[in-house]
Protein backbone atom coordinates (compact mmCIF):
# COMPACT_ATOMS: atom_id res chain seq x y z
CA UNK A 1 0.00 0.00 0.00
CA UNK A 2 1.28 3.44 -0.99
CA UNK A 3 1.66 5.95 1.85
CA UNK A 4 2.88 9.51 1.52
CA UNK A 5 3.02 11.71 4.60
CA UNK A 6 2.92 14.81 2.34
CA UNK A 7 -0.38 13.79 0.77
CA UNK A 8 -1.83 12.85 4.18
CA UNK A 9 -0.80 16.22 5.61
CA UNK A 10 -2.20 18.04 2.54
CA UNK A 11 -5.62 16.51 3.22
CA UNK A 12 -5.29 17.34 6.93
CA UNK A 13 -4.35 20.97 6.19
CA UNK A 14 -7.25 21.28 3.78
CA UNK A 15 -9.59 19.96 6.49
CA UNK A 16 -8.21 22.45 9.04
CA UNK A 17 -9.12 25.35 6.71
CA UNK A 18 -12.44 23.82 5.72
CA UNK A 19 -13.57 22.88 9.24
CA UNK A 20 -12.51 26.25 10.69
CA UNK A 21 -15.21 27.79 8.47
CA UNK A 22 -17.77 25.13 9.34
CA UNK A 23 -20.16 26.46 12.01
CA UNK A 24 -21.86 23.08 12.34
CA UNK A 25 -18.67 21.40 13.59
CA UNK A 26 -17.89 24.31 15.92
CA UNK A 27 -21.24 24.04 17.68
CA UNK A 28 -20.97 20.25 17.98
CA UNK A 29 -17.73 20.64 19.95
CA UNK A 30 -19.48 22.78 22.51
CA UNK A 31 -22.02 20.11 23.53
CA UNK A 32 -19.70 17.92 25.70
CA UNK A 33 -17.98 21.01 27.14
CA UNK A 34 -21.34 22.49 28.15
CA UNK A 35 -22.33 19.15 29.61
CA UNK A 36 -19.10 19.07 31.64
CA UNK A 37 -19.86 22.56 32.99
CA UNK A 38 -23.42 21.50 33.94
CA UNK A 39 -22.25 18.34 35.76
CA UNK A 40 -19.52 20.29 37.56
CA UNK A 41 -22.10 22.73 38.89
CA UNK A 42 -24.64 20.08 39.91
CA UNK A 43 -22.45 18.59 42.62
CA UNK A 44 -19.96 15.79 43.13
CA UNK A 45 -18.71 14.37 39.85
CA UNK A 46 -18.41 10.57 40.06
CA UNK A 47 -16.30 8.37 37.79
CA UNK A 48 -19.49 7.40 35.88
CA UNK A 49 -20.19 11.07 35.18
CA UNK A 50 -16.62 11.71 34.04
CA UNK A 51 -17.05 8.88 31.55
CA UNK A 52 -20.52 9.96 30.48
CA UNK A 53 -18.90 13.21 29.34
CA UNK A 54 -15.91 11.39 27.77
CA UNK A 55 -18.09 8.86 25.93
CA UNK A 56 -20.41 11.61 24.77
CA UNK A 57 -17.37 13.41 23.37
CA UNK A 58 -16.34 10.28 21.51
CA UNK A 59 -19.78 9.72 20.03
CA UNK A 60 -20.70 13.34 19.33
CA UNK A 61 -17.29 14.58 18.22
CA UNK A 62 -15.20 11.63 16.98
CA UNK A 63 -18.05 9.62 15.44
CA UNK A 64 -20.52 12.37 14.56
CA UNK A 65 -18.09 14.97 13.20
CA UNK A 66 -16.11 12.34 11.27
CA UNK A 67 -19.34 10.92 9.86
CA UNK A 68 -20.60 14.29 8.65
CA UNK A 69 -17.20 15.28 7.22
CA UNK A 70 -17.05 12.08 5.15
CA UNK A 71 -20.73 12.37 4.16
CA UNK A 72 -20.17 15.97 3.05
CA UNK A 73 -17.23 14.88 0.88
CA UNK A 74 -19.52 12.29 -0.69
CA UNK A 75 -22.42 14.70 -1.13
CA UNK A 76 -20.25 17.29 -2.88
CA UNK A 77 -18.36 14.69 -4.93
CA UNK A 78 -15.03 15.77 -3.48
CA UNK A 79 -14.35 12.28 -2.10
CA UNK A 80 -14.59 10.96 -5.67
CA UNK A 81 -12.05 13.59 -6.75
CA UNK A 82 -9.68 12.43 -3.99
CA UNK A 83 -10.23 8.81 -5.04
CA UNK A 84 -9.27 9.71 -8.62
CA UNK A 85 -5.99 11.27 -7.50
CA UNK A 86 -2.80 9.40 -6.62
CA UNK A 87 -3.81 9.47 -2.92
CA UNK A 88 -4.34 6.00 -1.42
CA UNK A 89 -7.15 4.98 0.92
CA UNK A 90 -4.76 5.21 3.89
CA UNK A 91 -3.72 8.75 2.92
CA UNK A 92 -7.29 9.93 2.30
CA UNK A 93 -8.93 8.43 5.38
CA UNK A 94 -5.83 8.97 7.52
CA UNK A 95 -5.65 12.62 6.50
CA UNK A 96 -9.36 13.03 7.16
CA UNK A 97 -9.10 11.42 10.61
CA UNK A 98 -6.18 13.41 12.05
CA UNK A 99 -8.19 16.58 12.57
CA UNK A 100 -11.19 14.82 14.12
CA UNK A 101 -8.86 12.88 16.42
CA UNK A 102 -7.11 16.07 17.57
CA UNK A 103 -10.41 17.90 18.12
CA UNK A 104 -11.81 14.93 20.07
CA UNK A 105 -8.78 14.57 22.34
CA UNK A 106 -8.67 18.33 22.92
CA UNK A 107 -12.38 18.37 23.85
CA UNK A 108 -11.85 15.44 26.24
CA UNK A 109 -8.93 17.28 27.85
CA UNK A 110 -10.96 20.48 28.32
CA UNK A 111 -13.96 18.52 29.68
CA UNK A 112 -11.71 16.55 32.06
CA UNK A 113 -10.20 19.80 33.33
CA UNK A 114 -13.69 21.22 33.90
CA UNK A 115 -15.03 18.11 35.69
CA UNK A 116 -11.73 17.71 37.56
CA UNK A 117 -10.94 14.18 36.39
CA UNK A 118 -7.46 13.08 37.53
CA UNK A 119 -6.88 9.33 36.99
CA UNK A 120 -4.50 7.40 39.27
CA UNK A 121 -2.55 6.05 36.28
CA UNK A 122 -2.89 8.59 33.45
CA UNK A 123 -0.72 6.52 31.09
CA UNK A 124 -3.17 3.58 31.04
CA UNK A 125 -6.13 5.91 30.65
CA UNK A 126 -4.45 7.77 27.79
CA UNK A 127 -3.84 4.43 26.01
CA UNK A 128 -7.51 3.56 26.57
CA UNK A 129 -8.63 6.92 25.19
CA UNK A 130 -6.40 6.61 22.10
CA UNK A 131 -7.63 3.10 21.32
CA UNK A 132 -11.24 4.23 21.85
CA UNK A 133 -10.63 7.18 19.55
CA UNK A 134 -9.59 4.77 16.77
CA UNK A 135 -12.85 2.86 17.21
CA UNK A 136 -15.08 5.96 17.11
CA UNK A 137 -13.24 7.44 14.12
CA UNK A 138 -13.68 4.18 12.23
CA UNK A 139 -17.34 4.06 13.21
CA UNK A 140 -17.90 7.64 12.04
CA UNK A 141 -16.05 6.99 8.79
CA UNK A 142 -18.08 3.85 8.20
CA UNK A 143 -21.39 5.65 8.68
CA UNK A 144 -20.18 8.54 6.51
CA UNK A 145 -19.30 6.15 3.69
CA UNK A 146 -22.63 4.37 3.96
CA UNK A 147 -24.72 7.52 3.76
CA UNK A 148 -24.91 9.90 0.83
CA UNK A 149 -25.55 13.31 2.39
CA UNK A 150 -24.90 15.27 5.58
CA UNK A 151 -28.63 15.17 6.37
CA UNK A 152 -28.74 11.38 6.01
CA UNK A 153 -25.55 11.01 8.06
CA UNK A 154 -26.93 13.19 10.86
CA UNK A 155 -29.88 10.82 11.20
CA UNK A 156 -27.83 7.62 10.83
CA UNK A 157 -25.45 8.64 13.61
CA UNK A 158 -28.18 9.29 16.21
CA UNK A 159 -28.51 5.66 17.42
CA UNK A 160 -24.71 5.53 17.71
CA UNK A 161 -24.71 8.68 19.84
CA UNK A 162 -27.39 7.19 22.06
CA UNK A 163 -25.80 3.75 22.34
CA UNK A 164 -22.27 4.96 22.98
CA UNK A 165 -22.93 8.35 24.52
CA UNK A 166 -25.40 7.15 27.13
CA UNK A 167 -24.27 3.54 27.42
CA UNK A 168 -24.13 3.66 31.21
CA UNK A 169 -27.94 3.92 31.24
CA UNK A 170 -28.16 0.82 29.06
CA UNK A 171 -25.90 -1.03 31.46
CA UNK A 172 -28.62 -0.79 34.09
CA UNK A 173 -31.01 -2.49 31.63
CA UNK A 174 -28.48 -5.24 30.88
CA UNK A 175 -28.19 -5.94 34.61
CA UNK A 176 -31.89 -6.82 34.62
CA UNK A 177 -31.89 -8.85 31.39
CA UNK A 178 -28.88 -11.22 31.08
CA UNK A 179 -29.55 -11.65 27.37
CA UNK A 180 -28.43 -8.04 26.93
CA UNK A 181 -25.12 -8.66 28.70
CA UNK A 182 -23.37 -8.25 25.34
CA UNK A 183 -23.82 -4.51 25.94
CA UNK A 184 -21.08 -4.79 28.56
CA UNK A 185 -18.59 -5.44 25.75
CA UNK A 186 -19.31 -2.13 24.03
CA UNK A 187 -16.14 0.03 23.87
CA UNK A 188 -17.70 2.80 25.95
CA UNK A 189 -18.50 0.46 28.84
CA UNK A 190 -15.14 -1.27 28.50
CA UNK A 191 -13.49 2.13 28.86
CA UNK A 192 -15.51 2.85 32.01
CA UNK A 193 -14.60 -0.57 33.41
CA UNK A 194 -10.96 0.12 32.62
CA UNK A 195 -11.14 3.40 34.52
CA UNK A 196 -12.81 1.72 37.51
CA UNK A 197 -10.08 -0.94 37.59
CA UNK A 198 -7.39 1.73 37.40
CA UNK A 199 -8.90 3.53 40.38
CA UNK A 200 -9.21 0.28 42.37
CA UNK A 201 -5.54 -0.56 41.68
CA UNK A 202 -6.19 -3.69 39.57
CA UNK A 203 -3.33 -5.60 37.96
CA UNK A 204 -2.12 -4.70 34.45
CA UNK A 205 -3.23 -8.08 33.07
CA UNK A 206 -6.85 -7.38 34.03
CA UNK A 207 -6.63 -3.89 32.43
CA UNK A 208 -5.19 -5.51 29.32
CA UNK A 209 -8.45 -7.41 28.68
CA UNK A 210 -10.47 -4.17 28.41
CA UNK A 211 -7.89 -2.57 26.16
CA UNK A 212 -7.91 -5.62 23.86
CA UNK A 213 -11.73 -5.58 23.61
CA UNK A 214 -11.69 -1.90 22.63
CA UNK A 215 -8.82 -2.48 20.21
CA UNK A 216 -10.64 -5.41 18.57
CA UNK A 217 -13.72 -3.23 18.08
CA UNK A 218 -11.47 -0.62 16.45
CA UNK A 219 -9.78 -3.15 14.17
CA UNK A 220 -13.11 -4.67 13.16
CA UNK A 221 -14.62 -1.25 12.34
CA UNK A 222 -11.47 -0.25 10.41
CA UNK A 223 -11.66 -3.47 8.37
CA UNK A 224 -15.29 -2.68 7.55
CA UNK A 225 -14.27 0.86 6.53
CA UNK A 226 -11.68 -0.53 4.08
CA UNK A 227 -14.24 -2.95 2.66
CA UNK A 228 -16.97 -0.34 2.17
CA UNK A 229 -14.46 2.17 0.74
CA UNK A 230 -13.29 -0.34 -1.88
CA UNK A 231 -16.91 -1.08 -2.75
CA UNK A 232 -17.67 2.63 -3.12
CA UNK A 233 -14.59 3.16 -5.33
CA UNK A 234 -15.88 0.78 -7.99
CA UNK A 235 -19.62 0.89 -8.61
CA UNK A 236 -21.46 -2.04 -10.16
CA UNK B 1 0.92 3.49 -33.57
CA UNK B 2 0.65 3.41 -29.79
CA UNK B 3 -2.78 2.66 -28.37
CA UNK B 4 -3.25 4.41 -25.02
CA UNK B 5 -6.90 3.54 -24.46
CA UNK B 6 -8.28 0.14 -25.44
CA UNK B 7 -11.87 -1.00 -25.24
CA UNK B 8 -12.61 -4.64 -26.00
CA UNK B 9 -16.13 -6.12 -26.37
CA UNK B 10 -17.40 -3.72 -23.70
CA UNK B 11 -20.98 -4.01 -22.49
CA UNK B 12 -22.73 -2.31 -19.60
CA UNK B 13 -26.24 -3.23 -18.59
CA UNK B 14 -28.30 -1.53 -15.91
CA UNK B 15 -31.41 -3.21 -14.56
CA UNK B 16 -33.74 -1.73 -17.14
CA UNK B 17 -31.37 -0.58 -19.87
CA UNK B 18 -28.33 -1.47 -21.95
CA UNK B 19 -26.01 1.54 -21.86
CA UNK B 20 -23.12 0.05 -23.88
CA UNK B 21 -23.41 -2.97 -26.11
CA UNK B 22 -20.33 -4.92 -27.20
CA UNK B 23 -18.11 -1.95 -28.10
CA UNK B 24 -14.57 -2.38 -29.38
CA UNK B 25 -12.47 0.72 -29.87
CA UNK B 26 -9.00 2.11 -29.34
CA UNK B 27 -7.60 5.61 -28.96
CA UNK B 28 -4.14 6.43 -30.27
CA UNK B 29 -1.49 8.41 -28.42
CA UNK B 30 -1.82 12.21 -28.94
CA UNK B 31 -5.30 11.81 -30.41
CA UNK B 32 -8.28 14.00 -29.49
CA UNK B 33 -11.19 11.61 -29.57
CA UNK B 34 -14.80 12.66 -29.22
CA UNK B 35 -17.61 10.37 -28.12
CA UNK B 36 -20.79 11.99 -29.36
CA UNK B 37 -24.32 11.17 -28.44
CA UNK B 38 -27.53 12.51 -26.98
CA UNK B 39 -28.02 12.80 -23.21
CA UNK B 40 -28.35 9.37 -21.63
CA UNK B 41 -26.60 7.58 -24.49
CA UNK B 42 -23.89 6.07 -22.26
CA UNK B 43 -21.08 8.61 -22.75
CA UNK B 44 -20.51 9.24 -19.03
CA UNK B 45 -20.82 5.51 -18.29
CA UNK B 46 -18.01 4.93 -20.79
CA UNK B 47 -15.71 7.42 -19.01
CA UNK B 48 -16.55 5.93 -15.61
CA UNK B 49 -15.68 2.42 -16.81
CA UNK B 50 -12.47 3.59 -18.50
CA UNK B 51 -11.31 5.38 -15.36
CA UNK B 52 -12.08 2.46 -13.06
CA UNK B 53 -15.07 4.08 -11.34
CA UNK B 54 -17.56 1.52 -12.60
CA UNK B 55 -17.43 -2.19 -13.39
CA UNK B 56 -18.37 -3.28 -16.90
CA UNK B 57 -20.97 -6.03 -17.29
CA UNK B 58 -18.77 -7.70 -19.91
CA UNK B 59 -15.54 -7.01 -21.79
CA UNK B 60 -12.46 -5.07 -20.75
CA UNK B 61 -10.86 -1.64 -20.94
CA UNK B 62 -7.32 -0.46 -20.32
CA UNK B 63 -5.33 2.77 -20.05
CA UNK B 64 -1.64 2.77 -20.99
CA UNK B 65 -1.84 -1.03 -21.01
CA UNK B 66 -3.18 -1.23 -17.42
CA UNK B 67 -6.66 -2.74 -16.92
CA UNK B 68 -9.05 0.00 -15.75
CA UNK B 69 -9.96 -1.80 -12.52
CA UNK B 70 -6.27 -1.85 -11.51
CA UNK B 71 -5.52 1.84 -12.17
CA UNK B 72 -5.43 2.76 -8.48
CA UNK B 73 -3.11 -0.11 -7.55
CA UNK B 74 -0.72 0.80 -10.35
CA UNK B 75 -0.76 4.51 -9.43
CA UNK B 76 -1.79 5.51 -12.96
CA UNK B 77 -3.84 8.48 -11.75
CA UNK B 78 -0.61 10.49 -11.65
CA UNK B 79 -0.76 10.38 -15.47
CA UNK B 80 -4.51 10.89 -15.87
CA UNK B 81 -6.78 13.93 -15.55
CA UNK B 82 -10.50 13.34 -15.13
CA UNK B 83 -13.38 15.79 -15.21
CA UNK B 84 -16.83 14.25 -15.04
CA UNK B 85 -20.22 15.17 -13.67
CA UNK B 86 -19.13 13.75 -10.31
CA UNK B 87 -16.06 15.95 -9.87
CA UNK B 88 -16.44 18.31 -6.92
CA UNK B 89 -14.84 21.33 -5.27
CA UNK B 90 -14.59 22.47 -1.65
CA UNK B 91 -17.09 25.34 -1.45
CA UNK B 92 -15.75 26.90 1.76
CA UNK B 93 -12.19 27.11 0.42
CA UNK B 94 -10.78 29.57 -2.09
CA UNK B 95 -9.97 28.60 -5.66
CA UNK B 96 -6.26 28.65 -4.78
CA UNK B 97 -6.70 26.43 -1.70
CA UNK B 98 -8.67 23.92 -3.78
CA UNK B 99 -5.89 23.76 -6.36
CA UNK B 100 -3.16 23.75 -3.69
CA UNK B 101 -4.57 20.50 -2.28
CA UNK B 102 -4.35 18.83 -5.67
CA UNK B 103 -0.84 20.18 -6.29
CA UNK B 104 0.20 18.33 -3.14
CA UNK B 105 -1.73 15.18 -4.04
CA UNK B 106 -0.13 15.10 -7.50
CA UNK B 107 3.29 16.17 -6.14
CA UNK B 108 3.59 19.23 -8.38
CA UNK B 109 4.82 22.69 -7.43
CA UNK B 110 2.26 25.25 -6.26
CA UNK B 111 3.67 27.54 -8.96
CA UNK B 112 1.53 25.55 -11.41
CA UNK B 113 -1.63 27.09 -9.94
CA UNK B 114 -1.17 30.46 -11.61
CA UNK B 115 -0.46 28.91 -15.02
CA UNK B 116 -3.47 26.57 -14.79
CA UNK B 117 -5.78 29.44 -13.81
CA UNK B 118 -4.47 31.61 -16.65
CA UNK B 119 -5.32 28.81 -19.08
CA UNK B 120 -8.98 28.92 -18.03
CA UNK B 121 -9.20 32.74 -17.74
CA UNK B 122 -9.43 32.71 -13.94
CA UNK B 123 -6.11 34.34 -13.12
CA UNK B 124 -7.77 37.10 -11.09
CA UNK B 125 -10.13 34.87 -9.12
CA UNK B 126 -7.70 32.69 -7.17
CA UNK B 127 -8.54 34.20 -3.79
CA UNK B 128 -12.28 33.99 -4.29
CA UNK B 129 -14.30 31.42 -2.32
CA UNK B 130 -15.60 28.63 -4.56
CA UNK B 131 -19.10 29.05 -3.07
CA UNK B 132 -19.24 32.51 -4.65
CA UNK B 133 -18.40 31.34 -8.17
CA UNK B 134 -20.89 30.82 -10.99
CA UNK B 135 -21.47 27.35 -12.47
CA UNK B 136 -19.29 28.18 -15.46
CA UNK B 137 -16.46 29.44 -13.24
CA UNK B 138 -16.61 26.27 -11.13
CA UNK B 139 -16.36 24.23 -14.32
CA UNK B 140 -13.25 26.22 -15.26
CA UNK B 141 -11.72 25.60 -11.82
CA UNK B 142 -12.28 21.87 -12.36
CA UNK B 143 -10.53 22.16 -15.71
CA UNK B 144 -7.66 24.11 -14.13
CA UNK B 145 -7.37 21.34 -11.55
CA UNK B 146 -6.74 18.69 -14.19
CA UNK B 147 -4.30 20.96 -16.03
CA UNK B 148 -2.11 21.23 -12.88
CA UNK B 149 -0.18 18.00 -13.28
CA UNK B 150 -0.11 17.99 -17.11
CA UNK B 151 -1.58 14.51 -17.50
CA UNK B 152 -0.81 12.17 -20.38
CA UNK B 153 -4.48 11.31 -20.80
CA UNK B 154 -7.43 13.61 -20.16
CA UNK B 155 -11.01 12.44 -19.76
CA UNK B 156 -13.45 15.29 -20.14
CA UNK B 157 -17.19 14.84 -19.80
CA UNK B 158 -18.87 17.72 -21.63
CA UNK B 159 -16.05 20.13 -20.71
CA UNK B 160 -17.62 23.33 -21.99
CA UNK B 161 -21.31 22.65 -21.31
CA UNK B 162 -21.70 25.60 -18.88
CA UNK B 163 -19.32 28.04 -20.57
CA UNK B 164 -19.87 31.18 -22.61
CA UNK B 165 -18.34 31.40 -26.12
CA UNK B 166 -15.27 33.43 -25.04
CA UNK B 167 -14.29 30.98 -22.31
CA UNK B 168 -15.15 28.03 -24.53
CA UNK B 169 -12.56 29.30 -27.03
CA UNK B 170 -10.00 29.69 -24.23
CA UNK B 171 -10.57 26.07 -23.18
CA UNK B 172 -10.28 24.89 -26.80
CA UNK B 173 -6.93 26.69 -27.07
CA UNK B 174 -5.70 25.17 -23.79
CA UNK B 175 -6.75 21.68 -24.84
CA UNK B 176 -5.12 22.02 -28.25
CA UNK B 177 -1.90 23.23 -26.59
CA UNK B 178 -1.91 20.27 -24.21
CA UNK B 179 -2.53 17.93 -27.11
CA UNK B 180 0.38 19.50 -29.01
CA UNK B 181 2.55 18.82 -25.94
CA UNK B 182 1.64 15.13 -26.12
CA UNK B 183 -1.61 14.66 -24.21
CA UNK B 184 -4.27 12.27 -25.44
CA UNK B 185 -7.78 13.62 -24.92
CA UNK B 186 -10.98 11.60 -24.65
CA UNK B 187 -14.00 13.85 -24.49
CA UNK B 188 -17.72 13.36 -24.57
CA UNK B 189 -20.02 16.01 -25.91
CA UNK B 190 -23.29 16.60 -27.61
CA UNK B 191 -21.94 19.83 -29.07
CA UNK B 192 -21.17 19.02 -32.69
CA UNK B 193 -19.26 22.29 -33.25
CA UNK B 194 -16.99 21.38 -30.34
CA UNK B 195 -16.37 17.93 -31.81
CA UNK B 196 -15.68 19.41 -35.23
CA UNK B 197 -13.29 22.03 -33.81
CA UNK B 198 -11.31 19.79 -31.47
CA UNK B 199 -11.47 16.15 -32.46
CA UNK B 200 -9.21 14.11 -34.71
CA UNK B 201 -11.76 11.29 -34.65
CA UNK B 202 -15.30 11.02 -33.38
CA UNK B 203 -17.67 8.14 -32.68
CA UNK B 204 -21.45 8.42 -32.72
CA UNK B 205 -22.87 6.56 -29.74
CA UNK B 206 -26.54 5.78 -29.82
CA UNK B 207 -28.57 3.14 -27.95
CA UNK B 208 -25.37 1.49 -26.75
CA UNK B 209 -23.82 1.10 -30.20
CA UNK B 210 -21.16 3.03 -32.07
CA UNK B 211 -22.95 3.83 -35.28
CA UNK B 212 -20.22 5.78 -37.04
CA UNK B 213 -16.50 6.28 -36.47
CA UNK B 214 -14.01 8.51 -38.29
CA UNK B 215 -12.59 11.99 -38.61
CA UNK B 216 -15.19 14.80 -38.71
CA UNK B 217 -14.01 15.71 -42.20
CA UNK B 218 -14.27 12.19 -43.61
CA UNK B 219 -17.69 11.69 -42.03
CA UNK B 220 -19.03 14.92 -43.51
CA UNK B 221 -17.57 14.12 -46.93
CA UNK B 222 -19.07 10.65 -46.83
CA UNK B 223 -22.51 12.12 -46.29
CA UNK B 224 -22.14 15.10 -48.64
CA UNK B 225 -24.71 15.10 -51.43
CA UNK B 226 -22.23 16.25 -54.15
CA UNK B 227 -24.10 19.49 -54.90
CA UNK B 228 -23.05 23.13 -55.04
CA UNK B 229 -25.11 26.14 -54.02
CA UNK B 230 -24.55 29.33 -55.97
CA UNK B 231 -25.93 32.74 -55.06
CA UNK B 232 -26.49 35.02 -58.02
CA UNK B 233 -26.61 38.82 -58.33
CA UNK B 234 -30.40 38.81 -58.28
CA UNK B 235 -30.31 37.27 -54.77
CA UNK B 236 -31.47 33.82 -55.83
CA UNK B 237 -29.85 30.57 -54.70
CA UNK B 238 -29.24 27.90 -57.31
CA UNK B 239 -28.38 24.29 -56.44
CA UNK B 240 -26.25 22.45 -59.01
CA UNK B 241 -25.52 18.77 -59.25
CA UNK B 242 -22.29 17.17 -60.32
CA UNK B 243 -22.89 16.74 -64.09
CA UNK B 244 -21.77 18.30 -67.36
CA UNK B 245 -24.95 20.29 -67.95
CA UNK B 246 -24.79 22.00 -64.54
CA UNK B 247 -21.05 22.57 -64.89
CA UNK B 248 -21.67 24.45 -68.13
CA UNK B 249 -24.40 26.49 -66.41
CA UNK B 250 -22.05 27.47 -63.58
CA UNK B 251 -19.31 28.39 -66.08
CA UNK B 252 -21.75 30.61 -67.95
CA UNK B 253 -22.81 32.42 -64.76
CA UNK B 254 -19.20 32.94 -63.75
CA UNK B 255 -18.30 34.22 -67.23
CA UNK B 256 -21.13 36.78 -67.12
CA UNK B 257 -20.22 37.95 -63.58
CA UNK B 258 -23.55 36.87 -62.08
CA UNK B 259 -22.05 34.95 -59.13
CA UNK B 260 -21.98 36.41 -55.60
CA UNK B 261 -20.94 33.23 -53.76
CA UNK B 262 -20.50 29.52 -54.37
CA UNK B 263 -20.07 26.70 -51.88
CA UNK B 264 -20.26 22.91 -51.62
CA UNK B 265 -23.20 21.47 -49.69
CA UNK B 266 -21.53 19.45 -46.90
CA UNK B 267 -23.74 18.35 -44.05
CA UNK B 268 -22.86 19.31 -40.47
CA UNK B 269 -21.97 16.57 -38.00
CA UNK B 270 -25.37 17.11 -36.45
CA UNK B 271 -27.07 16.49 -39.80
CA UNK B 272 -25.08 13.27 -40.20
CA UNK B 273 -25.90 12.17 -36.65
CA UNK B 274 -29.61 12.68 -37.17
CA UNK B 275 -29.43 10.87 -40.51
CA UNK B 276 -27.47 7.90 -39.12
CA UNK B 277 -29.22 7.45 -35.81
CA UNK B 278 -32.61 8.95 -36.41
CA UNK B 279 -32.18 10.79 -33.06
CA UNK B 280 -31.86 14.42 -32.22
CA UNK B 281 -28.69 15.45 -30.36
CA UNK B 282 -30.29 16.86 -27.23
Amino acid sequence: MIFSINRTMAIFQKDVKDVSRNVFVGTTLLVPILMAIVYKNIGEVTLEIHYTVINLTFSSVAAFVQCTLIAEEKEKNTLRSLMLSPASILEILGGKSILTALITLFTIFISAVITGYAPSHPFVIIIGLLVSCLFYLALGTLLGLMTSSVMEASVAVLPVMFLFGFGTLLQQVSDKYPVLSIIDYLPNLQLLELAKKVESGASFSSLFVNLIVILMAGILSSALVFMIYQKRTLKD
Amino acid sequence: MEKVIEIESLSKHFSDKTALDNLTLYIKKKEIFGLLGPSGSGKTTMIKILTGQMKPSRGSTSLLGIPSEKLKQKNIFQKVGIMTDNSGLYDRLTVKDNLKLFCNLFSVSENCIHRALELVNLGDEQNKKVALLSKGMKQRVLLARIFLHQPEILFLDEPTSALDPVNTQAIYTALKDMNRDGATIFLTTHDMVEADTLCDRVAFLNRGHIQLLGSPKSIKQRFADQTLTLESLDGLEHVFESNEKDARHIYEMLRTNQVVSIHSNEPTLEDVFVKVTGSDLR
